[in-house]
């Protein structure tokens, strides 16, 4: 259908973006301490290592703490605003969408530094607060974006339908709205806390020493440390993200979620 | 007179005046068949259209009319079968190389170019020059009574005016075919009726072999030198209108255009001619569907409502029926009666007696009598007949 | 006025969030205005010094060096990402499409860190690249390809190519096919079609990608920071580099503020630019 070249082209640039995670699984089964390639003897010790790392676990566990938080929370925020959004109007309606949609646009590390001098400012301790404060805003656009199209999608008539059969605002929210609206907050919820799990140059800034998440722990080590444990962690990082997307697109449609379904 | 049709009569008056000759054909196929999956679209469709014709593909959707337009504009591959345009097999040739025109549903103009850049598309692909190219577009625009509109966008016409664009890009190239995908549904009925009206004439006047695509069987009737009638991937019937509206050879053709009452009758004799038993009249049919038929076998005759009316005093009755109900149309009203025992639905009898509905209220008991001879007998069906309505 | 019941509930979180973030940047923008006090994370008197020290040559440097990486980058990851949403969304195939979506979208849930390292270990002396073209005689010593301005261009395009796939695809899929096929019908072959029709059509796609990839990889960090060793400097790694190694907090503020502004300004010429392309959009 592409012709010859095209297919080829397609594959080498498909061979290009995997390149890097096929170079790394490659490493991290390496016997040897120095990256070698090939590998001359294959093991999973790098793997255990890994695995056994203290500021990874550490890192991974906290990583999920603020996730988790920063996602839900987001969830929350991002879900009801949304709503408002598709179906309400009130005063600085699009200034508000525009201020929250802009942590997409600001640097990273200029959100970091912010609220570092800011968590510095007001006496917050760094601790998790901080962090999790970081990353709601870092990852709400992702959250507001998903809801919001899945309200536009939505058949507005089916609860008007409820209405009519007596169901009060509330009540039609939560039997009607809610279920209907599952797969996008799901989508949003994981998008979040995907994001929120793998962020690194704001949570660089806002973390520390006790708080800091897996991305900063890996940071710290590769400046130390040049064994293969980063190539063996890197891995199982690679595979429970694909998994976890195959999954998503399976179960939700990722093509449908990313909007890039063609034109029927 | 432009261009484009002093082009089309020149290349009239050197070749043959169109005749039933295949030679002159300007789009032949022959055993095309296409599936998709288990789905068989398409099965074993020949079909000749003659050079200069506006054939028209009819049919309910899902019968193949729309598959075959788009293998002979090479947007399908045949599984079986050859296509052959202006005598040249065309089986490998793709889209962009087979000369053709096509007209879409949703005229499908670019929305990034004017309208003149639109039109003059096709000529840009053939590379034609300039100053030509401009003439050109003018000329094809002001045959679809279109100018001054060369500078504008196409959201910025009407639906008619898109339309006409449309129609303009495809001809000013001079197709060898040109092809129509049911371009005018999009449109409102008293737009549709006019500019079948146009399309007719701007395609007598160009002479370009037409295929036109519709399940609007008004629509076909009225605009077609021959119709194709098609149904669950098979061509059923070709002929002029008048061939297939009275002279159906099968049952879908039969029922599919305009209205028919089915009635259980028997036939009577066969030889070189058979005549057909219904009450006190016998009415002459056609042979050829009861070739396999004795003499008392149960057929369905086929006939339509204005042929049918109710009896006057002395004429030979064919049903008796029961008035079951009105609708008035303003030039007729439709009656509908019912005859439980030679037909499964109503009777549809169109009178155009003004007082049809105090004459013959309902209730009333009447007779029925058959006029005309073009009724049609087919096979009776095992289970009773519908009776198709539009 | 239509009833609005759950308004405040649902509008109050959204602006306490809001709040939120605009106090996190009124403090970068109120630190740059303070001066910097040696030993101390509070900040002194009012100054605008933090921004006339930004005008020294080695702080313009980076300025116009991070300006032209973004741009090589958005540029180079058009080129690359263009082929492969072509063939997402045309590709008949519902197994090749998921595969090619997975695959393109991957990377950008992998992490910064994740991403960056396995192209230092791509590219590093005792890399992928180099232990191949060594194996094939190709080379006698290792090429430096890690610290080069190339090697952050080649590790960013991998970063922002997600991205750009999924805006370009989200365009192109909105293209109704029977434009193509009306070309095709009226005589354009395949290059023609792609050139007259698809790729205007898909303008508007273009615009967002390059204008988001662009944001994206001057927001860049761990990238630059990591294969750029030093060498390469953005603004990010200065920031980083002022701001937590120094602890010089007005002056970093003042390099985010002004790269902000640079940022915004570019993105606004980036709009002014695009306008006369505006025609191509599909109404």
């Amino acid at each position: 259908m592409l012709g010859i070249a095209g297919t080829l082209a397609v594959l080498a640039i498909l061979g290009f973006v995997i390149l890097p995670a096929a170079v790394v699984t490659l490493a991290a089964f390496n016997d040897r301490a120095i990256l070698t390639f090939p590998p001359e003897t294959w093991s999973w010790r790098w793997f255990a290592k890994a695995a056994a790392y203290d500021d990874f676990r550490s890192g991974c566990r906290n990583g999920l703490i603020v996730a988790g938080w920063a996602s839900s929370i987001a969830l929350l925020v991002g879900a009801t605003f949304a709503f408002a959004l598709d179906r309400y109007s009130f005063p600085l309606k699009r200034m508000l969408e525009a201020v929250l949609l802009s942590s997409l646009i600001v640097p990273h590390f200029t959100i970091g530094l912010g609220f570092l001098i800011l968590a510095a400012q007001i006496g917050w301790a760094r601790g998790f607060a901080v962090v999790v404060a970081c990353h709601v805003v870092l990852v709400l656009p992702f959250v507001l974006r998903s809801v919001y199209v899945s309200l536009r999608n939505l058949d507005q008539r089916l609860e008007l339908a409820a209405a009519s059969l007596g169901a009060s605002p509330a009540r039609v929210l939560v039997t009607v709205t809610l279920p209907l609206l599952a797969p996008g907050l799901v989508g949003g919820w994981l998008l979040a806390a995907i994001l929120s799990f793998n962020e690194f140059t704001a949570s660089l800034f806002v973390t520390a020493q006790r708080t800091q998440t897996l991305p900063v722990a890996m940071y710290n080590y590769v400046r130390e440390y040049a064994d293969p444990s980063m190539a063996a962690l890197s891995v199982m990082y690679i595979l429970a993200t694909a998994t976890l997307l195959a999954l998503a697109n399976a179960y939700l449609g990722l093509g449908k979620v990313l909007n890039v379904e063609p034109h029927r | 007179m432009s261009s484009l049709t002093a082009d089309r009569r020149s290349k009239e008056r050197a070749g043959a005046p169109a005749a039933a000759d295949s030679d002159d054909a300007a789009v032949s196929l022959s055993g095309a068949s296409k599936k998709f999956g288990k789905i068989i679209a398409l099965q074993d469709a020949t079909l000749s259209v003659r050079r200069g014709e506006l054939m028209t593909l009819l049919g309910p959707s899902g019968c193949g009319k729309t598959t075959l337009l788009n293998l002979i504009a090479g947007f399908l591959v045949v599984d079986d079968g050859e296509i052959e345009i202006d005598g040249k097999l065309v089986n490998e040739i793709p889209t962009y190389k087979r000369e053709i025109g096509m007209m879409f549903q949703n005229y499908a103009l670019f929305p990034h170019m004017s309208i003149a850049d639109n039109v003059g598309y096709g000529l840009r692909m053939r590379g034609i020059a300039k100053p030509d190219l401009k003439r050109r577009v003018a000329e094809a625009l002001s045959l679809v009574r279109l100018t001054g509109v060369e500078d504008r966008r196409p959201f910025q016409l009407s639906g008619g005016q898109q339309q006409r664009v449309a129609l303009a890009r495809a001809i000013v190239v001079s197709p060898k075919v040109l092809l129509l995908d049911e371009p005018f549904s999009a449109l409102d009925r008293n737009l549709r009726t006019s500019m079948q009206i146009e399309i007719k004439e701007i395609q007598r006047q160009l002479g370009v072999t037409t295929i036109f695509v519709t399940h609007d069987q008004s629509e076909a009737l009225s605009l077609s030198d021959r119709i194709a009638v098609m149904f669950e991937g098979r061509i059923r019937q070709v002929g002029s209108p008048d061939e297939i509206y009275r002279r159906p050879t099968d049952r879908f053709v039969a029922s599919f255009i305009g209205d028919v009452n089915v009635l259980r009758a028997r036939l009577d004799m066969v030889n070189e001619q058979a005549i057909v038993t219904l009450g006190a009249a016998r009415i002459p049919v056609p042979v050829e569907p009861l070739a396999e038929f004795r003499a008392g076998n149960q057929v369905d005759l086929f006939v339509r409502p204005e042929r049918l009316r109710i009896a006057n005093a002395g004429e030979p009755i064919a049903v008796e029926a029961t008035v079951a109900a009105h609708v008035y149309q303003g030039g007729y009203v439709n009656l509908y009666l019912e005859a439980p025992a030679i037909c499964t639905n109503r009777i549809l009898v169109r009178s155009l007696e003004p007082d049809a509905i105090s004459r013959w209220p309902t209730g009333t008991r009447v007779g029925v009598s058959i006029a005309g001879n073009d009724a049609i007998a087919f096979e009776a069906e095992p289970s009773p007949p519908d009776r198709i309505e539009k | 006025m239509k009833p609005q019941p759950f308004l405040r509930i649902f509008v109050s979180p959204a602006a306490l969030c809001a709040l939120g973030f605009l106090a996190a940047v009124a403090t970068v923008l109120q630190y740059s205005l303070r001066a910097y006090v040696p030993g101390s994370l509070e900040a002194g008197d009012l100054t605008i010094d933090n921004f006339l020290a930004l005008l020294k040559p080695l702080y313009a440097r980076v300025f116009l060096d991070t300006v032209w990486i973004c741009f090589l980058t958005a540029g180079s990851t058009l080129l690359v990402a263009y082929p492969l949403a072509y063939a997402l969304v045309h590709a008949q195939n519902r197994l090749i499409k998921a595969a090619i979506l997975i695959i393109a979208v991957t990377p950008l849930f992998l992490g910064e860190v994740v991403r960056t390292y396995s192209w230092i270990v791509v590219l590093g002396n005792n890399g992928f690249i180099n232990s191949v073209l060594l194996k094939l005689g190709l080379i006698d010593r290792p090429l430096q390809i890690m610290f080069t301005t190339f090697a952050v261009i080649t590790a960013l395009v991998h970063v922002t190519l997600p991205v750009m796939v999924i805006m370009l695809a989200a365009a192109l899929a909105h293209i109704d096919p029977i434009y193509e096929k009306a070309a095709q019908s009226l005589g354009a072959g395949p290059i023609r079609t792609f050139l007259s029709v698809t790729l205007p059509l898909s303008t508007p796609g273009i615009i967002a990608g390059v204008t988001t990839a662009f944001a994206w990889t001057f927001s860049a960090f761990a990238t630059p920071q990591l294969i750029g060793g030093g060498q390469v400097n953005m603004i990010s790694n200065l920031v980083y580099q002022l701001g937590l190694a120094s602890f010089n907090f007005p002056f970093a503020a003042s390099l985010s503020v002004a790269g902000l502004a640079l940022t915004f300004a570019i993105l606004s010429l980036l709009r002014v630019a695009a306008r006369p392309l505006e025609k191509f959009r599909p109404h």
